[in-house]
């Protein structure tokens, strides 16, 4: 859950980067730290296997710089991918205020997003938060591996089959060259700073 | 497309999901490049083909098994243990003492129980925080199977003073809990555990008249706090055997393992004394004619002369 020091007028919001196995969750937070460096606000945090799988979770503070008033925090976290560490996902999940689910855009890979986002769905279920509810967005990701051959699924079949019932915002991108990473967290961060807004009201008044 | 360029574009799509860490999509292309050489006909180096193909997919095995190998949590770095108590504290960030103690959960539950325990064993010094932190010392060590240790420190508690009764109770029976659960008393035996969670008698067995009967209060249950008599139906020095008839249920609940008896009357031929009793068994008798009532145990652990 958001940290809110109305005193200090401060907002901490914690963003999940959620998706199946070597979707590229990780690629993403790497390329915002080695690029948004005049936000990054500490340092990047990765526990990972020998084989580069995220074991525990990837960690990276963002300062946001102002607005009304209010000075803007974000805590950026990736979950382990793969399906036995739900339990360590739920972990990670807990507190959430704002999710990106990041999709690979591989053929191959449909059945595991379809997986992995009906795992996100039970685990905020079992928090009590209803999907529907909490600020998401979907990225749809590697889409410049097109060029090196891979067989992509188009962007309309990932909307239909993933976004047909939620109708969250969607971007295309690619995360090794930065493609659609600073839109979708910006979209999410909108998202859930108005979703704050009104739940706390923190910006009433300035 | 011919065979040729058939098999060099599966092979092209193995090394491409290899590349990309995908080694489930790489095998499964590797695999019908496989079935491809096999059933096609009047293929020069077919065996060498074979043994190429093989001997990616035994290299894909390889790799498969270390990356997908669930592996024991490792150390993690001092700023990661702050991002882990940060992450899972949801509580009020005033209150230090709860959050605190989540933190310290939050690291035990990311398999840094070294730094756990340590944690932990700081909040027994608070009231509120005590119960909780002693059991999830006892969880942090039979998470490691460790139920040597776990055992150890449940004892530590009960002969020491940093816990109340109630607490060393409660304590034991959540140990008792998670050993049963988690099938480590398949390991080493349950009365095992119950012997050595037993408070040492100061009361030597020859020191011991044959008793009769004893009285003592409930304490707990429907009839807590009424004094109850018993007839001892067996003696082995210190430990008492007495029956309860399956009527008599309400008296049964009132009496726990683990409990202890302060202010115990106990009735011999030749005296009466008085004592301190320790309920060290409590069982359904399951067969014979006595099928259906209880048989409890109590250790004496001190008499008063």
């Amino acid at each position: 859950m958001a940290v809110l020091n109305l005193k200090s007028r401060e907002i901490q919001a914690k963003i999940v980067y959620y998706g199946p196995g070597r979707s590229g969750k990780t690629t993403n937070l790497e390329f915002i730290h080695n690029n948004y460096t005049k936000q990054v606000a500490g340092k990047m945090i990765s526990i990972d296997t020998h084989g580069d799988r995220t074991l525990f979770f990837d960690f990276l503070p963002l300062g946001l710089g102002k607005i009304k008033g209010c000075e803007i925090k974000a805590q950026l976290y990736t979950v382990p991918g793969q399906v036995q560490y739900r339990a360590t996902r739920e972990l990670v999940l807990k507190g959430v205020d704002g999710v990106i689910f990041v999709a690979d855009s591989l053929k191959v890979r449909r059945e595991k997003n379809m997986l992995s986002l009906k795992d996100l769905h039970q685990s905020l279920k079992k928090m009590g938060i209803d999907i529907r509810r909490i600020p998401l967005v979907l990225q749809y990701n590697k889409r410049d591996l097109e060029e090196q051959g891979f067989p992509l699924m188009s962007v309309e079949k990932m909307d239909h089959e993933l976004n047909r019932q939620l109708k969250v915002p969607s971007f295309t991108a690619s995360a090794l060259t930065g493609e659609g990473v600073g839109n979708t967290l910006s979209r999410v961060m909108k998202l859930t700073l108005q979703h704050l807004q009104k739940e706390f009201q923190w910006a009433q008044g300035k | 497309m011919n065979f040729g360029e058939k098999v060099k574009s599966l092979i092209k799509e193995a090394e491409l999901y290899k590349s990309q860490g995908l080694l489930n999509e790489a095998l499964d292309a590797y695999k019908n490049v496989q079935t491809l050489i096999e059933s096609t006909q009047n293929i020069k180096n077919k065996d060498s083909l074979l043994k190429k193909i093989a001997d990616k997919i035994d290299l894909l095995y390889a790799k498969m098994e270390t990356e997908f190998a669930t592996p024991n949590p490792p150390k993690v770095s001092e700023d990661a243990r702050s991002v882990i108590k940060e992450m899972i504290t949801e509580d009020d960030p005033e209150a230090k003492g709860s959050s605190s103690l989540a933190g310290a959960v939050a690291l035990a539950k990311f398999g840094q129980y070294d730094q756990a325990i340590e944690e932990l064993t700081r909040l027994l010094s608070y009231d509120s925080l005590r119960l909780d932190a002693a059991k999830n010392i006892v969880w942090c060590w039979l998470q490691q199977n460790e139920v040597d240790k776990a055992l150890g420190r449940v004892k530590q508690w009960m002969s020491g003073n940093v816990l109340t009764l109630s607490e060393v109770n409660s304590v034991r029976a959540y140990f008792e809990e998670l050993v049963q659960k988690s099938g480590l008393d398949a390991r080493i035996s349950r009365d095992k555990i119950q012997k050595d969670l037993e408070p040492e008698s100061q009361v030597d067995d020859e020191e011991i008249l044959d008793i009769n009967s004893t009285r003592f209060n409930l304490p707990r249950g429907p009839r807590k706090g009424e004094a109850v008599e018993l007839e001892v139906s067996f003696q082995a020095g210190k430990y008492l055997k007495m029956l309860v008839p399956k009527k008599d249920q309400k008296l049964i609940e009132g009496l726990s393992v683990g409990d202890q008896l302060n202010g115990m009357i106990f009735y011999s031929p030749m005296a009466i004394f008085s004592g301190i009793g320790y309920v060290s068994s409590k069982v359904t008798i399951n067969a014979g004619p006595k099928k259906g009532d209880y048989s409890l145990e109590i250790k004496i652990l001190s008499i008063q002369t």
